[in-house]
């Protein structure tokens, strides 16, 4: 039995906003509503709380000790806070690295600013949610972690129509002074752990040195928190390529834990085994982005050859990514596989596969 | 230049030849008989009916606009990859996923062996061309998208699914061709996801296509072209249809580094926009790309699939290519 005290189970970004049922439809009733002119903004707020809650309380029932919000009120991962800064213009369609999902795309027309907290009611939203849970699972070790796209994912999606923002390290600059002051609302609001996504950097390893740079002023913001007496855990989390080619740097980065998919390489699990991590990681062991569902006992194995591994066996395994690309009862059933492989490496006996328990 | 190809298959079509990339909005008669017959409340005759009916409407307006080379405008269709994972042995219907904004479709899990049941669309294509002389486009999804767009738990690897496939596809465009299908359309929107992927998309292509005699078009859109140009000209087909007006015509910058030795159905509208573009702009659009290729290789279309607009706004959208494609006739 390996020692999974510091084990947790960490959500990693979205979860369906819809289901089958007519009850799980009802954010795409309101929203097709809201643009036929036949609800208001308010109805549509209404329908993304609700949504929220649901997401909430899967993640919370199924035994997550980190969850999101869902991300339900995002429109995509790059719109959602850039488009809310000024000296940004929303634009056309494109894909979203290699899923079947489209962001739209920021053009910048002048230095990207903020103007005022972006996800602080977003945060507040979720924590006072979480609370409201039906007991027993109001008083669990549950806490939100707030998701933010990081600066050089941000500055990669976006286009320039300026020639101030035309450099990517500058837009990348730019993008985390505004990220750094997030996270310092934040952190103000009670987030005690803000995970930043910076899954372009797979895709364009020869960016790294702008990916390093643009990282320094959110690490720094934590530092200020940190050092005024407040907890905040600040991770770096990279998807949907291989991580092994980046493994070193990314381990080495100062981060409180750094997120791995380990779905592109399973050759990474041993590589870790041997070499080890000089700090905690997010295992992305369950694959987001299809709905075979793994083996817990495969699952439990894998993290007992990396946690030993790992300084004082701390860990967050979690999907390899956020689960949108699912239908919302696999991304249930992985959620279940969280638990269900701790217990696994724990002896413990397994709950029956299919969804949380 | 395929031009010569067609005409060898009786094909012959005027300069600039305007064409659709697929889908046409439903009207609301037909989304309301949809919703119907989900619910149990109309048969599938009854529904079918309406599909006809729509399919009728679609092809007589394409003749009044001037449109060249018509599409059945997919009436019977839901989702371009869901329609063939729910006829095709070895598929599991998958629930709800969200593409963008307020989209979603039923995304599809390959859960055994894939195969072709017989016909899936042969019988809707001889439909539509019987309500018309001009030609109709036979339209399929192309094996790699389909395997790019659902989850896979059976196959071993991504190749091996494409190629399954695209073994069943090439049944369908058999069936399509032994009706008298001359052209045939085969999206592959995904074309672009993987770079690292295109010679699968290729091969796959190639299985589907190799030793039948059609004009053959694929379709893509949304993509980082820049990573598979020019490999992607490897792709066994006669013209590709390319969202070009959303991309705002980076792509001719690529043409002119390496030359585009096909013909292309060349998007000019926007599909995602509300707006109806002034035809004087779509002419633009299409002076520029004569100044990269050849003005016999270029038919004129929208971006892509005209679904996510209302009736009138695709039909104005239409109206836009028929007059910039009769401007650029002279």
């Amino acid at each position: 039995m390996a020692a999974t005290k510091c084990l947790y189970l960490s959500h990693t970004g979205s979860y369906p906003r819809i289901g089958d049922s007519t009850e799980l439809q009802v954010l795409r009733r309101t929203t097709a509503a809201v643009d036929r002119g036949q609800a208001t903004q308010s109805d549509l707020r209404s329908a993304e709380d609700d949504m929220t809650r649901r997401a909430i309380s899967d993640q919370a029932r199924a035994g997550v000790d980190f969850i999101t919000d869902g991300m339900i009120r995002w429109y995509d991962p790059i719109s959602h806070f850039a488009g809310k800064l000024a000296g940004v213009e929303i634009r056309g369609l494109l894909r979203f690295f290699d899923t079947n999902f489209y962001f739209r795309q920021p053009a910048l027309i002048a230095r990207p600013t903020r103007g005022g907290p972006v996800l602080k009611h977003e945060y507040e939203f979720a924590r006072e949610a979480l609370t409201h849970l039906p007991s027993p699972h109001s008083e669990s070790r549950t806490k939100v972690k707030q998701v933010l796209t990081g600066p050089y994912t941000l500055a990669k999606s976006s286009l320039s129509q300026d020639g101030a923002t035309h450099d990517l390290a500058e837009r990348a600059g730019a993008y985390a002074e505004a990220l750094a002051q997030e996270i310092g609302d934040l952190a103000a609001a009670g987030a005690e752990f803000i995970q930043i996504d910076e899954p372009a950097i797979l895709k364009y390893p020869a960016d790294w040195a702008i990916l390093e740079q643009a990282l320094v002023p959110l690490l720094r913001a934590r530092d200020q928190v940190v050092k005024s007496g407040e907890s905040l855990k600040l991770a770096l989390y990279v998807y949907f390529r291989d991580c092994a080619p980046l493994y070193t740097r990314l381990v080495n980065l100062p981060f409180d834990a750094i997120g791995l998919d380990f779905t592109y390489n399973w050759a990474l699990v041993e590589r870790i085994s041997q070499e080890g991590s000089p700090r905690p990681l997010g295992l992305g062991l369950i694959d987001g982005r299809n709905t075979k569902l793994e083996d817990p006992a495969t699952v439990a194995a894998q993290i007992e050859k990396m946690l030993a591994k790992i300084p004082g066996g701390v860990a967050y395994l979690g999907p390899s990514c956020g689960l949108e690309y699912l239908p919302r009862d696999r991304a249930l059933a992985k959620l279940g596989l969280l638990k269900q492989s701790r217990a696994a490496l724990m002896g413990m006996p397994v709950a029956a596969s299919g969804g949380a328990q | 230049m395929s031009r010569v190809k067609l005409e060898a298959l009786g094909v012959k079509l005027p300069l600039f030849p305007t064409t659709s990339v697929g889908s046409f909005p439903k009207p609301d008669y037909l989304t309301k008989a949809r919703a119907e017959f989900s619910h149990g409340k109309i048969n599938q005759s009854e529904l079918t009916d309406l599909e006809r009916k729509a399919t009728q409407f679609w092809i007589s307006k394409q003749e009044e606009l001037g449109i060249d080379v018509l599409v059945d405008g997919e009436m019977y269709r839901g989702d371009m990859v869901a329609y063939f994972a729910e006829r095709m042995p070895g598929f599991t219907s998958g629930g709800l996923v969200r593409s963008y904004g307020n989209r979603y479709y039923h995304k599809p899990i390959i859960t055994g062996a894939i195969e072709w049941p017989g016909p899936l669309t042969m019988e809707w294509w001889k439909y539509a061309q019987s309500l018309t002389k001009k030609p109709v486009k036979g339209m399929l999804t192309g094996a790699y998208t389909i395997m790019d767009w659902s989850f896979n738990e059976y196959y071993p690897d991504r190749r091996a699914t494409a190629m399954a496939l695209a073994a069943a596809i090439r049944k369908e465009v058999e069936a399509l061709i032994a009706a008298g299908c001359r052209i045939v359309q085969i999206d592959e929107p995904a074309l672009s996801v993987r770079p690292e992927e295109l010679p699968i998309a290729i091969e796959a292509m190639r299985k589907t296509t190799e030793g039948l005699n059609a004009y053959f078009i694929t379709h893509a859109c949304y993509g980082a072209f820049e990573e598979i140009y020019p490999g992607m000209l490897e792709m066994p087909v006669d013209n590709f249809d390319l969202e070009m007006s959303n991309s705002e015509l980076d792509m001719l910058g690529l043409f002119r580094q390496s030359p585009f030795t096909k013909d292309i159905s060349f998007g000019v509208v926007d599909v995602h926009s509300h707006v109806i573009e002034d035809p004087s702009a779509a002419q633009n659009c299409l002076r520029d790309a004569q100044d990269v290729i050849a003005r016999q290789s270029i038919w004129v279309d929208p971006d892509c699939g005209l679904k996510t607009r209302t009736v009138e706004e695709a039909i104005d959208k239409l109206r836009v290519c028929v007059e910039a494609a009769a401007a650029m006739r002279g």
